[in-house]
């Protein structure tokens, strides 16, 4: 028999009893049940239209019903219902703006709009009632930041907790030089309410994480991935699938974009496109390979329009389509997608049923603390100290050319990674070395390299020439 | 009537100025005779408001079930909800009634530059359309 717990509150209308045990396959049979043998209950927990108060929430043991099969949810017999208010509220001088109609500015703002048959009053008033998320406040969230809050979307959340950098201002229009150290979800809001003071904000200043994400998203109506790395890309994708949301995806890569609408009706979502991420390291993100700074204003408003039409229910979206741009040459092309009935998440028989660890997914562990002049790697104030010495080392900068360009560090030999392995065979395997790069990563793979080939005595500079710049020699810039 | 003992009001007092400015929330725990109520426990409660939590809360579901259990096992009745209204005065908005539920007093309590300055206690209606006020006792310090 499964058992229903009975709030404190509602003990009164059962003859004082903590729980009640009832029969029933399913969770409408049970509550049937314990309000034909307790009828005072019945007004407390169903309208008299029948239905289930907004108030009242069914738990099955942990699970709450309407993420499940709602009054058809299964019941074995061994599970515990529990009935559990959702309560709320808030201070009314700033609660729920008015949604159901337009202010005259707001007529005269979005005229464009209202002239348009496709939106109109209808349409102009769904984008107000419209809730989006934006997943990353950076190359792609500022576009879509900008115009979804000018095009009048009433309430957009910001999930994001960097910091403004300079390197950001070549791409990420959303933000401006005044704006450097500050956080870009402050920098953002500053800007979209000044464009459209009509907006309601919701700032989150965090990572997105297995344990945030479904409370963040619980709220919206569309979600918009603007990530840049592979974890957060899985998360987001199975998280909108579990609620059932739309994902308005879009990526960047040097010259390169892509967009699509995944999870969206019957379409397919992330997984059913890529069910494995790649190995680590082998997709450089922006900061690495680098990116056009036009390319994400170009891909962030396809992403935006899609958003606006989702919201809209009008035209056709990027649903089974995905849309490749190629900047450089100035190409689109399109790629049937399909939904995979055998995709783990959206597919017939799902066996990822609730959110994971996506780092381990992506085989992203932590990088373990590296402790200076331990072994294998070294600190840049040593490899400055050994320099100024005279020791007898050789120092190899890793980075391509063109970076090389950019900054360098006095006395040391250029080999690009990809060129390392023929070049082996002009070094001495029995002399010191010391491998960097620009931030570490690919200095420890080139540290690696040496170490297999017999090398003995080869260490990684730790935090590459960006390290060098911030603790040795100022002078030398950051990119 | 609803009648706060001194140590449930201090922590309700304490949550409150501590969360300002954003809006706290927490469960009372008392005993119900008649239409007399007394609150003899407080357990302050995160605000999972996702967003801007200076003028909203929301409480988790987990937790108020947690605080039900709790009040069971001191043989108590989960009997009010509290909440926070910083920089603003204690009445029942209409956010705070569309999203309310019968079973509870909702104490709110009215915190100005984060300082307690009053609180009122509210029955709202099953259909959330109107509360009516319910007489209020703290320990006046």
């Amino acid at each position: 028999m499964a058992k229903i717990i009975i709030p404190t509150a509602l003990r009164q209308f059962v003859d004082q009893h903590d729980s009640v045990e009832v029969t029933g396959g399913t969770v409408g049979e049970a509550l049937g049940q314990l309000t034909a043998q307790y009828p005072n209950i019945k007004k407390n927990l169903y309208t008299e239209q029948g239905k289930l108060r907004s108030f009242v929430n069914v738990y099955v043991n942990d699970e709450d019903i309407r993420y499940l099969d709602k009054d058809a949810t299964r019941l074995e017999g061994t599970e515990i219902i529990s009935i559990v208010p959702s309560i709320a509220g808030g201070a009314v001088g700033l609660a729920e703006p008015e949604t159901a109609a337009l202010s005259n500015e707001e007529v005269a703002r979005y005229s464009r709009h209202l002239i348009l048959p496709e939106v109109g009053m209808d349409g102009q008033l769904k984008l107000k009632q419209g809730k989006v998320l934006l997943i990353g406040a950076g190359g792609l969230g500022a576009p879509l930041g900008l115009y979804l809050a000018a095009a009048g979307v009433g309430r957009i959340g910001l999930v994001d907790f960097d910091v403004v950098d300079a390197s950001n201002l070549q791409r990420q229009v959303i933000h401006g030089t005044s704006d450097i150290g500050r956080k870009k979800i402050d920098s953002a809001a500053d800007r979209m309410l000044e464009i459209n003071p009509n907006l309601r904000v919701d700032k989150f200043d965090t990572g997105l994480t297995s344990e945030n994400a479904l409370n963040i998203l619980k709220d919206y109506d569309v979600v918009v991935d603007g990530t840049d790395n592979f974890p957060t890309r899985y998360l987001v994708n199975d998280a909108c699938v579990l609620q059932k949301k739309p994902n308005v995806y879009g990526s960047i890569f040097r010259f390169e974009g892509q967009a699509t609408v995944f999870a969206y009706e019957d379409g397919p979502c992330y997984r059913c496109l890529y069910p494995e991420p790649p190995p680590p390291g082998l997709v450089p993100s922006c900061a690495e390979g680098g990116v056009l700074g036009i390319l994400p204003g170009l891909v962030g408003l396809i992403q935006a329009t899609e958003t606006v039409k989702i919201l809209l229910g009008v035209g056709e979206t990027l649903k089974n389509r995905l849309l490749l741009y190629d900047a450089l040459n100035m190409r689109f092309r399109e790629l049937r997608l399909r939904r995979d009935p055998d995709c783990p998440v959206c597919g017939t028989h799902p066996t990822v049923t609730k959110l994971i660890d996506y780092q381990e997914f992506c085989g992203v562990r932590p990088a373990p603390a590296q402790v200076a002049g331990g072994d294998g790697v070294i600190d840049v104030t040593e490899v400055k100290q050994k320099l100024d010495r005279g020791d007898n080392f050789v120092l190899i900068d890793v980075r391509e050319p063109h970076e090389y360009q950019i900054a360098r560090i006095p006395g040391a030999k250029l080999i690009p990674l990809g060129e390392l392995p023929k070049h082996l065979g002009e070094l001495d395997p029995n002399a010191e070395y010391v491998m960097h790069c620009k931030t570490g990563g690919r200095s420890q793979k080139a540290t690696d390299l040496l170490k297999q080939s017999g090398f003995k005595n080869v260490r990684n500079m730790t935090g590459g020439i960006t390290a060098w710049s911030d603790k040795v020699d100022p002078t030398v810039p950051k990119y | 009537m609803i009648e706060i003992e001194t140590s449930p009001w201090q922590a309700m007092v304490l949550h409150a100025e501590r969360t300002y400015p954003n809006e706290c929330c927490g469960a009372m725990l008392g005993r119900v005779s008649g239409d007399n109520k007394q609150v003899v426990a407080a357990i302050p409660l995160a605000n999972s408001f996702s967003g801007e939590q200076g003028a909203r809360y929301e409480l988790r579901p987990a937790d108020l079930l947690e605080a039900d259990r709790a009040a069971r096992a001191r043989g108590l009745d989960l009997i009010g909800i509290f909440h926070s209204h910083p920089d603003c005065d204690a009445y029942f908005s209409e956010t705070d009634l569309k999203h309310s539920c019968p079973w509870y007093s909702f104490v709110v309590l009215s915190v100005y530059n984060g300082k307690f300055d009053h609180a009122k206690s509210f029955l709202p209606d099953p259909d959330q359309t109107s509360a009516d006020d319910e007489e209020l006792k703290w320990p006046k310090s």
